[in-house]
């Protein structure tokens, strides 16, 4: 395997809507679950995958992305053969402006593709968060002679959020028969994890093929168009995915993980790496109350925490309430302040004795650095 | 190999017999502390917030867990092309090969380790000391007196002064006279195990020491007692930080202990002086509806259903439902079962407390005192070793020391046994190389 198969990460999904969690970092560089960043978990299955070559795509704002992934040490991408690759906009005279679509965004790494030597390639968006070896995939995408194997879910998508999505029709052999990109109603419950799998030098045709035509779109223009003409299949996956898409769904992510069973659905398998920060252990003071909360290290609890995630470095002083909140990390939520279903953004300092309540449906989201 | 004007060598073989079944398996340096750290972190980080680069780490006793867990010294940026951490556990040469005989020999043999960087100065360290300390500051200190040798001081009680090696100094700290635990001290300046030595006045002095054959090789008995009646120029170096040595059960678990105070002696969580370490590769911890947390220090990977109290948990530790644990310190993986209590213990790694099983101080006279050992334990504290199973309902009483299964149905021969656990505790004393 780890010769065979390289990966490449978008680090920007531009159907995700997350609103200012994104006006100063990549979709990748999000800081999710305690602890994480969006990337961690596809970054993570990849190398646990066995794929020590990783090329991740960049298109604005990668400083935050930059700072956390780094020289790839976290997920042993370090690597004097292979490695990890930042892969920022190819910027040249011609084409300033012209990324329009996924494909524009792989013809930006073709330089990494073409130097690479592995013969499989997997093109991942950075948002389908899942603990997945893909060695099963690869090996079921070798074995029936596919050109491309989609990866996919069953899961019932209620029809309003069927708009981001792109879903599947599979004969019994598992060829595609359809694909429904952003549809407005249901097609079927197979629903494409935005993950795919195909031979490197086939990809690189493919996108020359597609950017000398004028096209675009990774769905349209090359699954959908080569439909009859490619043999492209589908690889269904069990586990548990989330997809991160919008703030809703991002802070539903954060809420499922509350629950054990995701938890031991997420975590047991591979390791799921991030950067270290070597914070302390988080402390809990002498009259906190702390329910149901999943809490990082590097915390001070003196409050009353419930059903909610802290990142690393959050400061919950007495007499302070916390419930059904995501905070991230170093926020300072001073005493006698109660927060009710909100998501705080880093260093987001709220003093003494302030309110802020925001619905289980629509939290109130505070930006970082605002000292409320 | 570029030079480099200071290296450190950190003593790491000692096995710290005092700490009984937790270095059974681990050299004293590798035992757990603070939650997330191994004892070794702290002098590791110093040397690296010191600006030292170059650091070797003599080991001996039980040192796979250790070498592991150093690996290539990235946890401390002690990755280094030039430079680094260097594991260095005694080896064979063509002529012979032996052990450590003592802290002066470990370095003594090591004296080509120490040549490949031609240092000016060479910094001596121990791995078992909880601090932190600017090793830089000392350093100016030994340069600004033309030492041949300075040695870090703190000062300690005068009526504790006799467990120390206390200096005597002249009013410009300048070191008269050593002496090891002294009966009637003279001073209560305490020698913290932290020299900082003229790398060839110091290796003169090792070369001397190794052909003296009454000598024990140790810094302690023999190099500053050498040095000195060589009028040498000895100085102290005043530290007036936190420091704490902890060779014993009680001195471990009351610096533990001392952490979660509310004004805590050592500031773990300062950013300027991070205390680094290899962090585990684990999630955030969980807290559940059922759990009541008070006063503790947890780590990722964990899961509390049950009450902690006053306590130090590491990573991935499970507190089941209807658990109390009070005073206490569980090691990294253990798990303490449905409505089991922990009084005043630590728990080692990876073991397992039944449901409702009981240890440590307590009200009840049901009690099993067949792993009292009052060598060991003291203070009512209890100790349970690593990877152990305690069965359900099982009771174990104050300063015991648990180091092996106790399934429900061997409850009765466990008295039979119980005389061994004093004889092998004796035989591992007898085997300490140095400590």
């Amino acid at each position: 395997m780890p010769k065979t198969m390289l990966g490449v990460i978008f680090a920007e999904n531009p159907e995700a809507k997350m609103g200012e969690l994104t006006q100063y970092r990549s979709l990748a560089a999000v800081p999710v679950g305690g602890k994480y960043r969006v990337i961690d978990f596809i970054l993570s299955n990849m190398v646990n995958s066995g794929i020590n070559s990783v090329g991740v795509t960049t298109r604005y704002n990668y400083q935050s992305l930059m700072d956390h992934i780094g020289t790839g040490k976290p997920w042993d991408l370090n690597r004097k053969q292979n490695g990890l690759f930042i892969l920022p906009p190819y910027v040249a005279k011609d084409n300033v402006d012209r990324v329009q679509g996924g494909v524009d965004v792989l013809y930006g790494a073709l330089g990494f593709l073409r130097k690479s030597q592995q013969e499989y390639a997997l093109i991942a968006d950075c948002n389908t968060v899942c603990n997945m070896n893909f060695t099963p995939a690869l090996e079921r995408h070798i074995e029936t002679d596919a050109d491309i194997t989609l990866l996919y879910n069953v899961e019932d998508i209620p029809e309003s959020e069927l708009e981001k999505q792109i879903l599947l029709n599979l004969n019994d052999a598992s060829k595609i028969t359809d694909i429904h990109v952003y549809p407005t109603s249901k097609k079927s419950d197979n629903v494409y994890m935005n993950m795919f799998i195909i031979r490197r030098t086939l990809l690189i045709q493919l996108i020359e093929d597609c950017v000398a035509h004028g096209e675009h779109v990774i769905s349209k223009d090359i699954f959908i168009k080569n439909l009859n003409r490619l043999k492209i299949f589908g690889y269904q996956y069990d586990g548990f995915v989330h997809r991160i898409d919008s703030i809703p769904t991002y802070f539903a992510f954060n809420m499922a993980l509350l629950s054990k069973e995701n938890r031991d659905k997420l975590f047991s398998d591979g390791n799921i790496y991030t950067k270290v920060k070597d914070s302390v252990a988080a402390k809990y003071g002498k009259d906190c109350v702390v329910k149901n909360s999943l809490v990082a290290d590097g915390c001070v609890i003196e409050g009353t925490v419930e059903n909610s995630i802290l990142s690393r470095g959050v400061h919950v002083a007495k007499g302070a309430r916390v419930t059904n909140s995501v905070i991230m990390q170093n926020s300072d939520i001073q005493e006698n302040c109660e927060v009710d279903s909100v998501i705080f953004d880093k260093d987001v300092t709220i003093r003494v004795g302030k309110k802020l309540m925001g619905q289980a449906t629509y939290p109130v989201f505070i930006s970082k650095h605002i000292v409320v | 190999m570029k030079s480099k004007e200071c290296l450190a060598m950190i003593l790491a073989g000692g096995q710290g017999s005092r700490l009984g079944i937790l270095t059974n398996k681990v050299a004293k340096p590798a035992v757990p502390f603070g939650g997330k750290y191994r004892i070794i972190d702290f002098t590791l980080s110093n040397c690296v917030h010191s600006g030292i680069d170059t650091v070797g780490v003599l080991t001996q006793y039980q040192p796979l867990e250790l070498n592991t867990y150093i690996g290539s010294g990235q946890a401390w940026d002690l990755d280094r092309n030039n430079g680094g951490v260097f594991v260095l556990p005694p080896f064979m040469t063509a002529i012979k090969g032996e052990w450590y005989k003592g802290t002066a020999n470990a370095i003594f043999q090591n004296i080509p380790f120490v040549e490949q960087f031609s240092p000016k100065y060479v910094v001596i360290l121990s791995g078992d000391h909880i601090y932190k300390m600017n090793y830089a500051k000392m350093l100016d200190a030994h340069k600004k007196s033309e030492a041949d040798a300075t040695i870090a001081v703190i000062e300690v009680p005068i009526d504790e002064a006799s467990r120390f090696g206390i200096m005597n100094t002249d009013s410009e700290l300048k070191i008269t006279e050593f002496e090891e635990k002294p009966e009637n001290p003279k001073s209560n300046l305490a020698s913290m195990g932290v020299y900082i030595f003229t790398w060839d006045v110091l290796k003169r002095f090792l070369i001397a020491d190794e052909n003296n054959k009454n000598s024990d090789n140790d810094f302690g008995k023999n190099i500053i007692p050498e040095m000195l009646k060589s009028s040498k120029s000895l100085y102290a170096h005043r530290f007036d930080g936190y420091w704490k040595d902890v060779g014993t059960i009680q001195s471990l678990y009351e610096a533990n202990m001392e952490i979660l105070e509310d004004n805590a002696p050592i500031h773990l969580a300062d950013n300027s002086w991070k205390v680094f370490s290899r962090n585990p590769i684990k999630q955030p911890h969980y807290i559940c509806d059922t759990a009541t947390v008070r006063n503790a220090y947890i780590t990722d990977g964990c899961s509390i259903a049950g009450r902690v109290e006053h306590s130090i948990i590491f990573e991935g530790v499970i507190i089941e439902e209807g658990a109390v644990v009070k005073d206490s310190i569980i090691f990294p993986g253990a798990r303490v079962c449905k409505g089991a209590t922990l009084n005043r213990t630590i728990i080692g790694a990876d073991t397992t407390i039944g449901e409702g099983a009981h240890i440590g101080a307590s009200s009840g006279e049901d009690v099993m005192d067949d792993f009292l050992n009052t060598k060991i334990c003291s203070h009512d504290i209890s100790i349970v070793g690593e990877d152990l199973y305690i069965a359900p309902n099982v009771k174990i009483g104050k300063n015991a020391m648990v180091d092996r299964d106790v399934r429900e149905s061997n409850v009765a021969d466990i008295k039979s046994k119980a005389a061994n656990t004093e004889d092998s505790t004796t035989s591992r004393e007898g085997a300490q190389v140095y400590a």
